[in-house]
């Protein structure tokens, strides 16, 4: 292979083929184009004409070079070039062993197929030189076998990253099993800083020569999410300070429907040369409580999505009290300790049983509260076995009642002895107790017990089978401190003392506040304490892969609380949405402690990117270069010669010209019919095809037009031909459809519209134009025809017009509805079959609306039909009685317009004085 | 043939059926001259009334309009009007040159000059004029039996390029018309146009050319042949060629134009894509000579 720059050529001898291009450019040179013989008359014109130029007419020179281009793009492309071919000279030479070292970290997934593009031409060319490979992934190593690059190349895509880092102790492990041979390295690296990456330098260096590969691809974090001053706070970090960069963060969670969305999107500023840009979002708490996790847009990287658990999730807690009209007296208050104690966690509601439960609290505390009603007893069960938690604490009043004392409260834990007893007060024996060691059953197991707790007075448990489950604090006495039951999904909890410092110090120190954490009363501090947790055991429910996508646990094992939070992440701790007990934790991939800094790498070690270019061969693209060469040399050939002739060019041109505007002029057309349309009062007839006919329809229009426009004050535009398949009908007050037999039924699309027309007031009158020879209902061909065309349409039952329709009095007061011919047949929407003559009027009170379809024969638009200058088309009958006929046909028209637009104005009732006047009645 | 014969009968009285009747009007009686329908606009024989003059000297008695010479002191005479019918002798170049159309749009050249001339012809005819061909293959007659003989005798070709003008058998005193490319020689045309002229006959020149013959829109290595074959011509650059041969066809329009000048005849230049209408229309009021 040949190199020229970041050129190769695989077969570089076919190169000498370009020596023979000058030859080349001198024989085509030479040699003219082929003439053309054409037939022309004017040649006798021609005769005795010479050329002015007797050299012979040459190829032009740019014509020339385009061929050369061809002929030298086919010579390069079959000599086989390839652009920025990984020579086997290089950085990896050597036909030792390879083994190749992957941190295969959260960290690379983000460019995870470029790396494996690279993998994929690293073994490629391990396979071309026959070097054996194996492969070693430092968050899951395993041991180091050397096989043929072709084998490793089929699991190429099963080599996937994982969701945390490689750790010491995994170093340790990966080191231990190097084989002891002597091998090369390449070290694909994710980029982060790790302190047991040197060991495994010096320890690869051992065995032959190191090579690493980073990513140069921008790194970004996304910090777990943290609750402050009611807005959600996100802390971005990337590895590399950089310039000015907006990175978008994705809230996703549930929409209301319950389909996951993305809630909210945000962008996010790092400032020039800072690596840490911070974010705050603020949402209200219904939308915080729906969010599945935060993400960094555009990354595929477990690192750049955060979970959130309930730390995001304020709880709401309603707290009553019994007694708390003690005015001044605040450090006695029932209440007062768990409101210091929940205030910087939870949101509080203050309010009557009755107020708080609508708004479906997380907890109830009632403190010292004896009795419900009856009403707010069954609405605090329902509560309870929908998933709330109901706080009791004892207390004086309680003592005091009979609640829970023969049988057992539903919304006591226990039942209660009389009186509950005193120790360690001025007028008893005893020391105050304190409580004894937390039994592993129970949620405060592993809390640490201070030793100033000590209780001086308590309500006392009845002995029962149950009681003993129910427990789960206790004095060292054995007798219960805290006692639970579990209610359909929430729980009763009973603490047996005050609320305040009354009966006992427990409400005084910081045990409290964390008994409360683990009975979800409060909610725990974003990242709690290790030790807060010791002693609990977390399920996880959903867990991260390393591309940072949300899959299900499955059946992956437990993990125990202290190490929840403490323990490094590993195949045993996989980042994860955790369940504990009451509430859920979130372990996120990256933490605010951990540290994200790239890696540094010694000056001796050489570092590769994966910005280098790819081997691309170009032969392929150099041959398409040829055919399209030679493409435009056939036409410039063509053009030059004559062959291509200009008017059929400019033909072609004109008609992808016409083809590329067509559409948008056709729209344009359509829009201006339209507004034209819409802008006046337009009649229009149905286009039947054929186009005397509709000539004549348009001429009828036309003249009926004139008539409205001189006696009216109906002022119509130009009468427009619709075609029923394209146009729209909704601005036409009227269609007039001359029915022909031949002429073509409309398709159901245009059914679908006419009826839409029908039925929003439009009107169609139906011509048959064949009452000269066929009274209406008989067969003729029109007849038949109509039948045909009418068939779907959405037309109600018709009757012939009778004498009292309003058509009869719209504009004129008419009888007779003649057009060319003057049959008494046609046809109107009937009546209904209750209209009835009222005593003393003209008229019946009939349909309230305009007829949808007028249906004759007397071919109207002949009558109508007018010139240009106003004068009759068709001729009828004779002389006066001709005209007078006519004239009538034109006021039918009139009043059918007016009934069109009028509805039914006529039939008011106000008008009947004077046309009972005009009647002479 | 006889489709052909149809069809151009057609086209050419469709073309016809636009116009009036044409009354050619003839400036010098013929001595053959026959009696027709159309006036001469001057007393004569005739059927038709002219006017009343009053009564000179000379005049006999017989002559006396008397119901217009009752209705005042003054005797006036009835003149007719003078009604002759002319003779017009075709000629359309049969030759081999004109058939040639440089589309399928177009038509050949041939096809439009016959049209024209047919459509001519029958308003002719149906003015009352006798129409025929000159030579003495078809003398001029009336009627529309003598459309069809034309209609036929037009549909003939020949297989020479350049066919000369026919100017034999010219009657003397009529009109005649000639419809060609005219691109062959030159100098039979003026030979004909003389000896018409020389015998009192006038007329009209009608050249048809293809609009490629107007633009010579030809480049590149070319080799140009007549349409029979008996002419060719090479060039390299048929470019460059345009400028000279325009000059020439220009000079030959120009020769024409003053040849028909000279001769009392005149000339039009049409192309085969413009409407032959506008031809039929010029063609018609050079016949009729102004009379309009």
């Amino acid at each position: 292979m040949i190199m020229l720059g970041p050129l190769g050529f695989t077969a570089p001898w076919l190169l000498l083929g370009l020596l023979a291009l000058p030859i080349l450019w001198l024989i085509l040179r030479a040699v003219p184009p082929a003439p053309i013989r054409r037939r022309f008359p004017g040649v006798a014109l021609l005769l005795g004409l010479s050329d002015d130029d007797t050299v012979t007419d040459r190829t032009p020179w740019w014509l020339l070079l385009m061929r050369m281009l061809a002929v030298a793009a086919v010579i390069l492309g079959l000599a086989g070039p390839v652009l920025n071919p990984r020579g086997e000279a290089g950085e990896q030479a050597g036909n030792g062993p390879l083994l190749v070292v992957m941190d295969a970290s959260w960290s690379s997934a983000i460019d995870w197929t470029q790396r494996q593009q690279a993998l994929e031409a690293l073994l490629t060319r391990a396979e071309r030189a026959g070097r054996p490979v194996a492969l070693l992934r430092l968050t899951a190593p395993d041991e180091v076998r050397f096989q043929g690059a072709d084998v490793l190349k089929t699991r190429l895509q099963g080599i996937l990253p994982e969701p945390w880092q490689p750790d010491a102790a995994r170093m340790d492990r990966a080191i231990s099993l190097l084989p002891d041979q002597e091998f090369d390295s390449y070290w694909m690296s994710d980029g982060l800083a790790r302190d047991s990456r040197a060991a495994m330098l010096s320890a690869l260096e051992t065995h032959g020569r190191v090579t690493v590969f980073e990513g140069p691809r921008a790194h970004y974090a996304l910090l777990p999410a943290t609750y402050e001053d009611g807005s959600v706070t996100l802390t971005l970090r990337r590895l590399r300070p950089g310039p000015e960069a907006e990175i978008s963060v994705a809230a996703h969670g549930l929409d209301p429907a319950g389909n996951p969305a993305v809630l909210m999107r945000a962008t996010a500023v790092f400032d020039p040369s800072a690596t840490e840009a911070a974010l705050a979002l603020a949402m209200p708490a219904e939308l915080r409580s729906r969010i599945t996790r935060f993400e960094i847009e555009g990354a595929r990287s477990a690192g750049a999505v955060s979970l959130p658990d309930d730390s995001l999730r304020r709880r709401e807690v309603a707290l009553l009290a019994g007694n708390e009209n003690r005015e001044g007296l605040e450090l006695l208050s029932p209440l007062h300790f768990l409101h210091k104690a929940l205030e910087p966690t939870a949101d509080l509601l203050d309010g009557a049983l009755g107020d708080v439960l609508p708004a479906n609290p997380d907890v109830i505390v009632l403190a010292d509260v004896a009795t419900l009603s009856p009403g707010e007893e069954a609405g605090v069960l329902q509560w309870v076995e929908e998933g709330g938690t109901l706080l009791r604490f004892a207390g004086p009043r309680l003592a005091a009642s009979d609640v829970s004392r023969d049988g057992e409260d539903p919304l006591m834990p226990v039942r209660l002895r009389v009186g509950g007893r005193s120790v360690g007060g001025a007028m008893s024996w005893g020391e105050p107790k304190t409580l004894a060691p937390f039994t592993e059953d129970s949620p405060f197991y592993g809390l640490r017990i201070p030793a100033d707790v000590t209780i001086s007075s308590q309500v006392m448990a009845q002995p029962d089978p149950t009681l003993a489950a129910r427990v789960i604090a206790q004095l060292t006495d054995g007798t219960p401190l805290v006692t639970r039951k579990r209610m359909g999904q929430g729980q009763v909890v009973l603490f047996h003392v005050t609320a305040n410092a009354e009966w006992s110090s427990l409400p005084l120190s910081g045990l409290f506040v964390q008994m409360l954490e683990r009975l979800a009363v409060s909610s725990m501090p974003a990242s709690p304490d290790p030790a807060d947790l010791v002693g609990t055991i977390w399920q996880p429910i959903r867990v991260l892969d390393a591309f940072g996508r949300v899959v299900d646990a499955g059946n992956l094992p437990g993990v125990a609380g202290e190490n929840l939070m403490g323990a490094s992440l590993g195949p045993d701790l996989q980042p994860g949405l955790y369940r504990g007990e009451d509430r859920s934790l979130a372990r996120n991939v990256m933490t605010p402690d951990m540290a994200f800094e790239p890696a540094v790498w010694p000056d001796r070690i050489a570092v590769e990117g994966l910005s280098r270019p790819d081997e691309t061969p170009l032969a392929g693209w150099l041959l398409a270069l040829t055919l399209l060469l030679l493409i435009a040399d056939a036409i410039a050939s063509l053009a030059l010669s004559g062959r291509l002739s200009g008017a059929r060019a400019t033909k072609a041109a004109a008609v992808l010209l016409a083809l590329a505007l067509a559409a948008p002029q056709a729209r344009a057309q359509e829009d201006a019919a339209a507004i034209l349309a819409a802008s006046e009062v337009t009649l229009a007839h149905v286009l039947t095809g054929d186009r005397q006919l509709d000539d004549l329809a348009q001429a009828g229009l036309r003249g009926l037009s004139d008539v409205l426009y001189f006696r009216t004050s109906v002022e119509p535009a130009e009468p427009m031909g619709v075609n029923l398949e394209t146009d729209e009908l909704a601005f036409f007050p009227m269609l007039y459809w001359p029915v022909t037999a031949s002429q073509p039924t409309p398709s159901s699309e245009a059914y679908a519209r006419l009826n839409d027309y029908l039925r929003s007031g439009g009107m169609i009158l139906f011509d048959t134009r064949d009452a000269d020879v066929a009274s209406f209902g008989a067969s003729s061909p029109e007849g038949r025809k109509l039948q045909e065309l009418a068939a779907p349409l959405d037309i109600p039952p018709l009757e012939p017009i009778p004498q009292d329709h309003v058509l009869t009095r719209t504009f004129y007061l008419l009888q007779d509805f003649p057009g060319r011919y003057a049959s008494r047949d046609v046809w109107v929407e009937s009546a209904p079959p209750d209209a009835e003559m009222i005593e003393g009027m003209p008229f019946r009170n009939l349909n309230d609306n305009v007829t949808p379809v007028v249906i004759g024969g007397n071919d109207w638009a002949a009558a109508w039909a007018a010139d240009d200058r106003g004068a009759p088309l068709v001729r009828m009958g004779s002389g006066f009685a001709g005209e007078r006929q006519r004239e009538i046909a034109y006021r039918f028209g009139v009043n059918l317009v007016m009934h069109v637009l009028t509805g039914n104005y006529k039939s008011d009732q106000v008008h009947v004085p004077a046309l009972l006047d005009r009647l002479g009645q | 043939m006889s489709d052909t014969v149809t069809y151009l009968r057609r086209d050419a009285q469709i073309e016809a059926s636009r116009f009036p009747a044409l009354l050619a009007r003839a400036e010098q009686l013929a001595g053959t001259v026959l009696l027709g329908e159309h006036g001469r606009r001057r007393s004569g024989m005739g059927d038709d009334f002219w006017q009343y003059r009053p009564l000179r000297s000379g005049d006999s008695l017989r002559s006396v309009d008397w119901r217009r010479s009752a209705r005042g002191d003054e005797q006036f005479v009835r003149e007719r009007e003078w009604q002759i019918a002319q003779s017009v002798q075709l000629w359309v170049d049969p030759g081999a040159s004109m058939r040639f159309s440089s589309s399928k749009d177009l038509p050949q050249k041939g096809d439009r000059a016959r049209l024209i001339a047919l459509a001519a012809s029958i308003l002719l005819i149906r003015g009352g004029e006798r129409v025929g061909f000159t030579g003495w293959s078809l003398p001029p007659r009336n009627g529309d039996v003598q459309v069809l003989r034309l209609a036929e005798a037009l549909s003939e070709d020949t297989a020479e390029d350049y066919a000369l003008p026919e100017h034999r058998g010219i009657i003397p005193h009529s009109r005649a018309m000639f419809v060609s490319d005219f691109l062959g020689d030159l100098d039979t045309v003026e030979l004909a146009l003389t000896k018409a002229a020389d015998r009192g006959v006038r007329g009209v020149l009608l050249q048809v050319l293809d609009p490629t013959e107007e633009s010579f829109p030809f480049k590149g290595r070319t080799i140009f042949e007549s349409v029979g074959g008996s002419l060719a011509h090479e060039t390299l650059k048929a470019g460059d060629l345009r400028e000279r041969y325009l000059e020439r066809l220009i000079e030959r329009k120009a020769r024409l134009d003053h040849l028909s000048r000279l001769t009392g005849w005149q000339y039009l230049c049409h192309h085969t894509d413009d409407s032959a209408q506008n031809a039929l229309l010029w063609v018609w009021r050079a016949m009729d000579g102004g009379h309009g």
